[in-house]
């Protein structure tokens, strides 16, 4: 799953800006440490927060999807390929170095892949339009942010109705990787087509409705920014600023 | 009755167009008019309403070439596929709804009561608290309508409006226009649809190929 799902954890009731925050932490946080050990932690972390979310289940299946194939060409380039001393694993010869180097990456992409799932899960579109609306942001910049977030489900929506209507005309989906690959064609091209014509129509359709009116839009339902939520983003921030403050100092873990 | 919107001698290519797609438009629209505007596919219907709000070629380019004059404070403009239009950013249909006029930092009470009183006008007070991504193609046209009426509009452009609607929704959007009319909203709508169109248009205009070739009483233009 990568998108808001609706749900009623204190993640998901947190302010906006609270989710996002711990997300941003968390990939700062695995970028200032160094140590395999000290990343997977940041990892563990990660996955705390999506357990307390209550969207690891989804978040993990599209995360690792995502991760895999990388992990795959770490392993190869670092371990495979790395420089000396190597370990013996069967008929392979694989560098010590190269494996921690792999594992960092490694952990590192798992960490941003799984805090920013969980974000992208629990924070509602609409109540961020909300709170960045109060602080006084600009709409131009709210819609670019918010429709980042929101444009894998909105692709998978599209492909959703492309596929469907592809298939009424005949298009088979199944059979071997080369039939499959030839089915992208019929699915990618009208994909990629229709989300450039929607951009003009989108466009005129928000000026219509006054996105482009300079000024203060009216908000409707503001989240609450409770002193909880203030203490989290004031822990992380603090927790990110130690951890280059150790990196510089060469102490980071 | 003033003009609220006026062409004369208007033309207007799309960018990179070999032919005008309007060439040597005069009209005048006035508030209060319901005015049909018909033509086969390519007569430039569209692109009339898209000049009419002033979003072409402001937004779309293109060059415009004689003069058009509008009053209108606050023009909207719907189109026939509700998909494109939606904003996306929201979880309901009051937020959809409440988009246009919370644009206007008018206060809270009065966007909740116009989101409320145009959700109503379209039959669609139900529809609320519903996600508009769970919405049919029918229930989020009149979604996008009621947005732009929300925002209260003296121009309101309508672009084959009904092309999603199901007839008795069909009916129940053509028949809202002449009372919009008496509150002095001027409406142009595009439209395939002659036989609502006739029923309650106050004028039709016919377009072929960019000109208009017609100019009247319903009866007589949409024939």
């Amino acid at each position: 799953m990568i998108g808001y799902a609706p749900g009623r954890s204190v993640v998901h009731r947190a302010h906006p800006y609270t989710p996002l925050v711990i997300a941003s932490g968390l990939l700062l946080v695995a970028f200032a440490v160094r140590s395999p050990l000290a990343v997977w932690t940041v990892v563990a972390a990660a996955l705390l927060f999506a357990a307390v979310a209550g969207v690891l289940g989804p978040v993990l299946r599209p995360a690792a999807l995502l991760a895999l194939p990388t992990w795959a060409l770490l392993t190869v380039l670092h371990g495979l390929l790395g420089g000396p001393p190597h370990v013996a694993v069967g008929p392979l010869a694989f560098s010590v170095q190269g494996g921690e180097r792999a594992l960092v990456f490694g952990g590192r992409l798992a960490a941003i892949l799984l805090a920013f799932l969980t974000a992208l899960a629990t924070v509602s579109p609409a109540r961020l339009v909300e709170a960045m609306t109060v602080r006084g942001v600009r709409f131009g910049r709210i819609y670019l942010l918010v429709s980042t977030l929101t444009v894998v489900p909105r692709l998978r929506d599209r492909a959703r109705r492309i596929i469907d209507a592809q298939q009424c005309r005949g298009l088979r989906l199944g059979g071997s990787p080369l039939a499959r690959v030839r089915a992208l064609g019929p699915l990618v091209v009208p994909l990629i087509l229709s989300a450039l014509a929607e951009v003009d129509e989108q466009a005129l359709a928000l000026d219509v409705r006054g996105a482009s009116v300079d000024g203060a839009r009216t908000p409707l339902e503001t989240p609450e920014d409770h002193a909880a939520d203030r203490a989290v983003r004031w822990g992380v921030l603090v927790l990110v600023v130690a951890a280059y403050a150790a990196k510089f100092l060469g102490r980071a873990p | 009755m003033s003009a609220l919107l006026r062409f004369d001698g208007c033309g207007y290519r799309y960018p990179g167009a070999a032919a005008p797609a309007l060439a040597d438009l005069t009209l005048a629209v006035g508030g209060g008019e319901v005015v049909a505007v018909a033509g086969p596919v390519g007569a430039g219907t569209s692109t009339l309403l898209l000049v009419a709000g002033g979003y072409a070629p402001r937004l779309l380019g293109g060059t415009l070439e004689g003069t058009r004059v509008s009053e209108a404070r606050r023009p909207a403009i719907v189109f026939a596929t509700p998909w494109t239009q939606v904003t996306g950013l929201f979880q309901s249909v009051r937020g959809e709804v409440a988009f246009g006029p919370a644009s206007f930092a008018l206060p809270r009470e009065r966007v909740l009561a116009l989101t409320a009183e145009a959700l109503e006008r379209l039959g669609a007070t139900h529809l609320a608290g519903r996600d508009p991504a769970g919405l049919s193609g029918g229930e989020l046209q009149r979604v996008i309508v009621a947005g732009a009426l929300a925002m209260e509009p003296d121009l309101l452009l309508l672009d084959d409006p009904a092309a999603e609607l199901d007839p008795a929704g069909a009916d129940a959007l053509y028949g809202l226009l002449p009372r919009l009319a008496e509150r002095g909203v001027a409406v142009l709508v595009a439209t395939p649809d002659l036989v609502r169109a006739a029923r309650v248009a106050t004028r039709a205009v016919a377009l072929r190929e960019g000109r208009v070739v017609g100019d009247g009483p319903p009866a007589r233009v949409l024939g």
